[in-house]
C-alpha cells in the first residue's frame, strides 16, 4: 500500500514537472535567437519588407531575429530551407508563389504546402496595375477591352516569366474580359517597364510603384487596378472589379505571409501571430510598408490559410487553361 | 537646372563632409571586394543597404555608387597576378594581364589597368552629364530584335579572341551556350538540364563559373609546377613605369574601349561583362598583329578595364533619367532611394536635383580617390606574388568560396565551383580557353530570349530583324565579318596550294 502509495506520488510529481516545463517552455521562448528565412536577396522588396517586421519583432520577444537569404526557384528554396531550420526557431516570410503557384510550376518543390506549412500571418498586399503606354488609343479599360477584342492577340503584354504574378494575372484578367492577348515574357519589370515606353509591347500588369512614376512623367497609363477596393498609393486608378464587364469579385493580388514549419509549438504560433499582427498595426510600419507599395494586412493564421486555399485555386484554375492551350 | 549651375550644385553636395566620408568608405570598400575574388558589388551593397536607412539619401546613393565603380578598379588587380579575375567582369583582363605578370611586366599591367579604368570612367562621366539623354532614348529604342542581332556579333567578332585553333574555340562558345540555357525556360517555364535540382532552376551562377574556371584551375593547375614566373626580386619603382612605347599603345585601346563601355552600360540589361569582351574582340581584330594578344598586348588589358570602368558610370543613366535599373545591382540601389521616401523613375532628376548632380560629382572625386589610392598600391599587390604558394592557395581557395557563397547563401554553388575548378583544370590541360566559355554563357540566354521575344512580337516573321535599321545594321555586319573570315581562309588556302600545284 506504503509502495503503491510511494509510486503514485512519484508518478504525480514527474507529471507536474513535466507539465510545469512544458508551460515553462512556452513562456519563455524565445530563448535563443529565431531566424526567418526569406527566399530573395538581400535588398530585394521581400527581403527589405521581412526586415521591416522582423526588427520591432526582436525588440518584443527579445531575442535576435535573423534574416536568413536564401534565394531561388522563385522563393521555393526559401521555404525548403526554413523546413529544415530548427523546430520552433526557424520561420519564413515569403510571397504568395512558393505557397500557392509553386508547388504546380517549380518541378519538384518537395514539401507540401497543406501538410508541411503552418500559416502565421498574412503580412501585407499589393494589387497589380494594368499599365499600357502613353500613346495607346485606348484611355480606360473598357477601350482596352474592345482594342484587344478587334482580334485574337492584338494587344501583347509583358510579364517577368512564364508562371509569374504578372503572367498569371494577365491570363485571369484576359479569361474574365474575354480576350486573347499576346504573351511576351522577360526577365525583369525593369525590361518590360522599358519595352512598354519604347512601344515595342502594347501592356502589362505591374506593381503600382513602378507604373506610377512613368505614368506621373507621361510615359505611361494605368488603366486599372487589381484589387477590390482602391489602393492608396494609386488612388486615382479605377478598379477592374464590376468595371467594363469584369465580374464583381475580380481580384489578383501579390501578397507577403510570415509561415512557419507544420512541427511549430502551436503557442509558439499564437504568440508570433499576436505580435505580428500588432507590428501590423503600427502607422509608421504601415507608412514604410506604403512607400514600398505595399498594405499591411494581418488576421489570424486561420485566415491566411483560407486566403492560401483560395488563391491555389483561382490560379490553379488559370494554369490549368494555359497549360490546356 | 543648367549643366554648369548643376555642377557647381553637385560639388557643393558631394564635398559636403558627411557626403564625402561616404564616398571615401565606398569606394575603399569597392576596391577591397572587387580584389577579394568572388566577392561582388552585389553581396556587398546588400549588406550595405540596411545602413543606408540611417544616412541622408544622396550619401547612400554615393557611398553604393563608390563600392560599385571602385570594385571594377580591384578586379583587375588578382585577374593580372594571379590569373584570378576578382569579378566576372575583369575575366578577360587574365588573357593578356597574366601572361604579362609572368614576363615580369605585373606593375606595367596593373599600372595600364589602373590608368585605363580612370579613363574610361572620366569619360563615363563626361557621356552621363552630356549624353545621358542621348543615350537614355537609345536606351529605350533598343527593340528585343535590336539586342539578339548585336549579341550575335558580339558573339561573332569574339569568338576568336585567344590564340588556338577555330575549332577549340568554337566548342568551347558551344560549351557555354549550353551551360547559359540551364534553368528556367523564361518562354515556356520548362526547366531545362536541371537533372531535378531546384538549385539550378535560377541557372548556373555565373560567379561560381567564373572563379571555378579560372581561379581554382589555376591554383591547381600550379600544384604541379611550384616554380614560379616572373616574380621581381625587388619591386622598385622603375618596374612599374610603363615605357613611352606602353603608353603609345595604350592611348587608342583605351579610348576604344571607353567609348564601348559608354555605349554597352547605359543599354538595361547588358552590362560590364559585355563590354569588356567586346573591347578585347576589337583591339584584336584591328591589332596589325594579332598573334599578341595572349601572351602579354597591354591594348589587351587597357581596352577591356576602360570599357568595363565606363559601362560602371554610364549604368546609372537608364537608372537616373528613366527610373528603370540596367541591372540587379542598379535595382538594389533604387530600392535604397524607396527606403527614403524618393520614388525612382523619369521625374527623379526633376525632382531632386541635387542628388544627381551630387552624385555625378561624387564619381569624379570617386575615381581621382581611387586612382590616388591604387597607384600606390600597386608596388604592394606585385609583393603579394613572393607569397609562398603554401599560404596564398588555400587563402585564395577560401576567398573563393566566401564570394561564391556570399552571393544567394548556397552550399551548393560552392559544391559547384568545386566541380566547375576541375573541369576548368582539364580544359586547360587540354589548351581549351575558358574565356571563350564565359562569353557563351553570358551572351547564349541574352541572345536566345531577345531573339525569342522578337519573333513573338513580330507574331513569327523573322524579316523583323532587317526591317528594323539598328538591328538591320548589326546583321550586316555580322555577314560581313563572317565573308572576311571566309576570304582569308580561302585565300591562305589558295597561296598554301599554289606552289605545289
Amino acid at each position: 500500500m506504503i509502495r503503491i502509495h510511494r509510486q503514485a506520488t512519484l508518478a504525480l510529481t514527474a507529471g507536474i514537472a513535466i507539465l510545469a516545463a512544458g508551460m515553462a517552455s512556452a513562456q519563455e521562448w524565445p530563448t535563443e535567437p529565431i531566424h526567418v528565412y526569406v527566399g530573395f536577396p538581400a535588398g530585394s522588396s521581400p527581403d527589405t519588407l521581412a526586415r521591416l517586421i522582423t526588427d520591432p519583432l526582436s525588440q518584443r520577444l527579445g531575442q535576435p531575429v535573423v534574416v536568413e537569404n536564401k534565394p531561388g526557384a522563385g522563393g521555393v528554396i526559401g521555404v525548403q530551407q526554413m523546413l529544415a531550420g530548427k523546430e520552433n526557431y526557424s520561420f519564413g516570410s515569403t510571397i504568395n508563389g512558393p505557397l500557392t503557384t509553386s508547388p504546380r510550376l517549380v518541378p519538384d518543390t518537395s514539401y507540401d504546402v497543406a501538410a508541411d506549412i503552418a500559416p502565421v500571418a498574412l503580412l501585407a498586399t499589393s494589387p497589380l496595375v494594368l499599365a499600357v503606354s502613353a500613346d495607346f488609343p485606348a484611355d480606360d479599360l473598357a477601350g482596352f477591352i474592345a482594342a484587344a477584342k478587334a482580334e485574337p492577340e492584338a494587344v501583347s503584354y509583358g510579364s517577368v516569366g512564364q508562371g509569374s504574378g504578372a503572367h498569371l494575372t494577365a491570363e485571369l484578367f484576359a479569361d474574365a474580359a474575354g480576350v486573347q492577348m499576346l504573351h511576351i515574357p522577360f526577365a525583369s519589370y525593369a525590361e518590360v517597364t522599358t519595352s512598354i515606353i519604347g512601344g515595342e509591347i502594347n501592356s502589362g500588369f505591374m506593381a503600382p510603384s513602378a507604373a506610377m512614376p512613368q505614368a506621373e512623367a507621361g510615359k505611361m497609363k494605368m488603366l486599372g487596378v487589381t484589387s477590390t477596393e482602391p489602393f492608396a498609393q494609386v488612388p486615382d486608378v479605377p478598379v477592374m472589379a464590376g468595371n467594363a464587364g469584369l465580374p464583381a469579385d475580380f481580384r489578383a493580388e501579390l501578397w507577403n505571409a510570415f509561415i512557419a514549419p507544420a512541427g511549430t509549438d502551436p503557442a509558439v504560433i499564437e504568440r508570433l501571430n499576436a505580435e505580428i499582427d500588432e507590428i501590423l498595426k503600427d502607422p509608421k510600419v504601415q507608412q514604410q510598408l506604403m512607400t514600398m507599395g505595399w498594405q499591411a494586412a494581418g488576421g489570424t493564421p486561420d485566415d491566411l490559410a483560407q486566403r492560401i486555399t483560395d488563391d491555389t485555386q483561382v490560379w490553379g484554375t488559370v494554369i490549368d487553361k494555359i497549360e490546356a492551350k | 537646372m543648367g549643366t554648369w549651375d548643376g555642377i557647381l550644385t553637385g560639388f557643393a553636395v558631394a564635398l559636403h563632409p558627411s557626403v564625402l566620408i561616404y564616398c571615401v568608405l565606398g569606394v575603399v570598400l569597392g576596391t577591397v571586394i572587387g580584389v577579394l575574388p568572388g566577392i561582388g558589388a552585389m553581396a556587398a551593397i546588400s549588406l550595405l543597404l540596411p545602413i543606408t536607412f540611417y544616412i541622408s539619401p544622396e550619401a547612400a546613393l554615393v557611398m553604393l555608387g563608390g563600392v560599385y565603380y571602385g570594385a571594377q578598379y580591384g578586379g583587375a588587380v588578382a585577374s593580372i597576378l594571379l590569373r584570378l579575375p576578382g569579378t566576372p567582369q575583369s575575366a578577360v583582363t587574365t588573357l593578356d594581364g597574366y601572361p604579362m605578370a609572368q614576363q615580369g611586366r605585373a606593375g606595367v599591367a596593373l599600372f595600364a589597368s589602373m590608368m585605363s579604368s580612370f579613363v574610361g570612367s572620366v569619360i563615363g562621366i563626361v557621356a552621363l552629364v552630356w549624353l545621358s539623354g542621348w543615350l537614355a532614348s537609345i536606351a529605350t529604342e533598343f527593340g528585343a530584335a535590336d539586342y539578339a542581332a548585336m549579341m550575335v556579333l558580339g558573339l561573332v567578332a569574339a569568338s576568336t579572341i585567344g590564340s588556338q585553333r577555330p575549332a577549340k574555340a568554337f566548342a568551347m562558345v558551344v560549351l557555354g551556350l549550353i551551360l547559359g540555357c540551364v534553368g528556367t525556360d523564361v518562354n515556356s517555364g520548362a526547366s531545362r538540364l536541371t537533372f531535378g535540382r531546384t538549385e539550378l532552376l535560377d541557372g548556373i551562377n555565373l560567379v561560381a563559373l567564373a572563379m571555378g574556371l579560372f581561379g581554382v584551375a589555376e591554383v591547381i593547375g600550379n600544384i604541379r609546377d611550384a616554380e614560379r614566373k616572373g616574380v621581381p626580386e625587388h619591386v622598385n619603382l622603375r618596374q612599374l613605369i610603363p615605357t613611352r612605347e606602353d603608353l603609345r599603345r595604350m592611348t587608342l585601346p583605351t579610348l576604344r574601349g571607353s567609348a564601348l563601355g559608354c555605349f554597352f552600360g547605359a543599354l538595361p540589361g547588358t552590362g560590364s561583362t559585355i563590354s569588356s569582351f567586346l573591347s578585347y574582340a576589337t583591339e584584336r581584330r584591328i591589332a596589325r598583329q594579332p598573334e599578341h594578344f595572349g601572351n602579354g598586348a597591354i591594348e589587351g588589358v587597357a581596352g577591356p578595364e576602360a570599357a568595363n570602368n565606363a559601362a560602371a558610370i554610364t549604368a546609372f543613366v537608364p537608372t537616373l533619367t528613366l527610373g528603370i535599373p540596367g541591372d540587379p545591382i542598379m535595382a538594389l540601389m533604387l530600392g535604397a532611394l524607396v527606403i527614403h521616401g524618393i520614388q525612382p523613375g523619369p521625374m527623379m532628376l526633376d525632382a531632386h536635383p541635387d542628388m544627381f548632380w551630387g552624385l555625378v560629382v561624387s564619381f569624379g572625386i570617386g575615381n581621382l580617390l581611387l586612382l590616388i589610392l591604387n597607384l600606390p598600391l600597386i608596388g604592394i599587390w606585385v609583393s603579394l606574388l613572393r607569397i609562398p604558394f603554401r599560404w596564398l592557395y588555400p587563402a585564395i581557395i577560401v576567398f573563393v568560396c566566401l564570394g561564391v557563397y556570399s552571393v544567394r547563401g548556397s552550399t551548393f554553388d560552392i559544391a559547384a565551383v568545386a566541380v566547375i575548378g576541375a573541369a576548368g583544370y582539364l580544359l586547360a590541360l587540354a589548351r581549351f580557353n575558358p574565356a571563350l566559355l564565359l562569353l557563351g554563357f553570358v551572351l547564349g540566354p541574352l541572345i536566345e530570349t531577345n531573339l525569342r521575344r522578337a519573333m513573338l512580337i513580330s507574331r513569327g516573321d523573322p524579316m523583323v530583324f532587317l526591317e528594323r535599321p539598328i538591328s538591320a545594321f548589326f546583321v550586316a555586319v555580322t555577314v560581313l565579318l563572317i565573308l572576311g573570315s571566309l576570304l582569308g581562309v580561302w585565300r591562305r588556302a589558295k597561296k598554301a596550294a599554289t606552289p605545289t600545284g
